[in-house]
């Protein structure tokens, strides 16, 4: 049975500190669990993996590839040599973006909703003119314009990358259709899933995905580790965009062989703590159950949206509906700069985000020049924390605003 | 971003004694640095120290909301009176070192009356304070409500 206390038990900053964090879209807090396989990779076995034959070097090749092992399970991959390790879903969307073998004239669709790791590389290889960028409006509300993006798909579609969740509004894209339509005209998908695999059960074999990418930190995991998911075949059909240690097989000085999936794409001494974080983190979120964390955060939404939409002068962004919303809730209070909401939070020691939360042009599109207030919350969040927050923005929106 | 010119001499000399104000002071630098390059203030201390004093008054809301809505007013205020009490202090000081006394043409500021320099021009300063701050608080509010004069 769910049991949000015994929880937040696991979480040292949780139990130390009485914090309201409501900061969890950015990054969440990590528990002892996760803290502890870090520890005990730097303080027990630390080596290389793939590298030297010595026990240390064993053990941490062993428990780098049982994390990947571990993180295929979790999102139900064919294969475990699907999982390729980056540092982030940033470097997962470049290196989606830098490695596609994209023909002059290829086109790539992708949203006014997405963040900007969603969005920067793709404009990057426009500006280049290696490929023609077209992009699916959302609506005010941050809904997918399923008829928009049909009428913009076509043949020469070659990629379609997609924000699974979005960081602003916290409504889902409705990927399986999304999938369905571009798999239909020969188009692959790339899938932004930063705010998705963290709070709800994702089966990549399920959704029929091409491509995924995710971070650790967002999940209960360590800072400075991500991973791309790509079909087999796909990923070998990629061409590495950056090459170094343990990415070949064999090079003399002209020419080198590449060394296979997922090896080739990951250059260089890799994050081993990260990996082994993100396995422990995936162990952790496991033995909780995906499920009941969605149910959970589901009840959560409910009184988040529910309250803030009690509350004057505030501007809610995306859907008022909590159903078809994150546990997330962006926001602006009229008269007053997100920023100095998020401080005078602070001061009540609530911890939210403010600013464009690195979705520019969306902000833009909805009229909010100045970004806004977000308030994400995650399954170590209790309702009684809700309840004191909106008793604050109350008080804020009441007393300061206009 | 004015009220950061303040914020820089209060926290360095606060900052002397405690480390917890050495990193705003360092902020205020920054902010002052850029403002003398002609480049908008970027480390959002002017919004730290408004919602900061903000949050402290709470407790009194009308207070709390006076100060957020005319905060640039009040840091204007601040930043003149922490002028004005600059150079009046500079120019007592000037007295005191040439003719020995801090107001050469009053009686009761004496040499070693060193601590009354201050007092000597407290009626001044109030004064010219009080006048800026009616100036200044009514050009803003005329700004605010967008009142506009029209002259024949």
């Amino acid at each position: 049975m769910f049991n949000v206390n015994k929880i937040r038990e696991d979480f040292p900053l949780l139990k130390k500190t009485s914090i309201i964090y409501f900061d969890n879209a950015c990054t969440t807090q990590k528990p002892k669990q996760v803290i502890d396989a870090i520890v005990r990779y730097y303080s027990e076995y630390t080596g290389c993996a793939g590298r030297s034959l010595h026990k240390l070097a064993t053990k941490t090749t062993e428990e780098f590839e049982k994390a990947r092992e571990k993180l295929a399970k979790f999102i139900n991959a064919k294969k475990i040599e699907e999982i390729v390790w980056t540092k982030n879903t940033t470097e997962a969307m470049n290196l989606v973006s830098h490695s596609f073998k994209f023909e002059k004239g290829d086109k790539v669709i992708t949203s006014n909703l997405e963040h900007s790791s969603g969005l920067l590389p793709w404009q990057l290889l426009a500006k280049k003119g290696i490929i023609d960028l077209n992009f699916v409006l959302c609506n005010k509300e941050g809904e997918f314009n399923i008829k928009d993006f049909e009428e913009k798909i076509d043949n020469k579609t070659k990629l379609v990358s997609i924000i699974f969740a979005s960081n602003v509004t916290g409504t889902k894209a409705p990927l399986e259709e999304i999938i369905k339509i571009a798999h239909d005209n020969g188009a692959l998908v790339l899938a932004d899933g930063a705010q998705a695999v963290p709070n709800f059960p994702v089966d990549v074999r399920k959704l029929d995905i091409d491509f995924l990418a995710f971070s650790a930190h967002k999940m209960c995991g360590p800072t400075g580790m991500g991973c791309l998911y790509g079909k087999y075949d796909l990923l070998k059909e990629l061409s590495p965009f950056m090459l170094g240690g343990e990415t070949i097989r064999d090079a003399d000085l002209k020419d080198h062989i590449l060394e296979e999936v997922p090896h080739r794409f990951e250059a260089g001494i890799q994050n081993y703590a990260g990996a082994i974080g993100f396995g422990a983190a995936v162990d952790y979120l496991s033995k909780i159950g995906m499920k009941n964390i969605e149910d959970y955060e589901k009840e959560l939404a409910k009184l988040l949206v529910e309250g803030v939409l009690k509350i004057q002068n505030l501007n809610l962004i995306g859907p008022k509906d909590w159903k078809k919303k994150n546990a997330l809730v962006s926001f602006n209070i009229k008269g007053m700069e997100p920023h100095d909401v998020a401080i005078l939070l602070d001061e009540s020691n609530i911890a939210v985000r403010s600013g464009m939360h690195c979705a520019y042009p969306f902000h833009k599109f909805i009229g909010f020049d100045k970004g806004s207030v977000r308030a994400s919350l995650y399954f170590y969040n209790t309702k009684e924390e809700i309840k004191i927050f909106i008793e604050k923005l109350t008080n804020i929106a009441k007393t300061l605003g206009k | 971003m004015v009220i950061c010119i303040v914020a820089l001499v209060v926290f360095s000399i606060l900052g002397i004694g405690s480390a917890r104000y050495r990193p705003a002071a360092k902020e205020a630098f920054k902010c002052v640095f850029r403002m003398i390059q002609f480049k908008p203030c970027n480390v959002q201390l002017e919004e730290k120290i408004k919602s900061k004093l903000t949050a402290k008054l709470m407790k009194a809301p009308r207070l709390a909301s006076f100060t957020y809505k005319n905060f640039k007013t009040i840091s204007w205020i601040f930043t003149i009176a922490f002028f004005a009490s600059l150079v009046y202090s500079a120019y007592g000081i000037y007295n005191l070192i040439v003719y020995g006394s801090c107001d050469p043409n009053s009686a009761t500021c004496r040499v070693n009356q060193f601590l009354q320099i201050i007092a000597c021009y407290e009626i001044q300063m109030v004064s010219l304070i009080i006048v800026v701050a009616i100036i200044l608080f009514a050009y803003f509010m005329i700004k605010k409500k967008n009142i506009k004069f029209v002259f024949e």
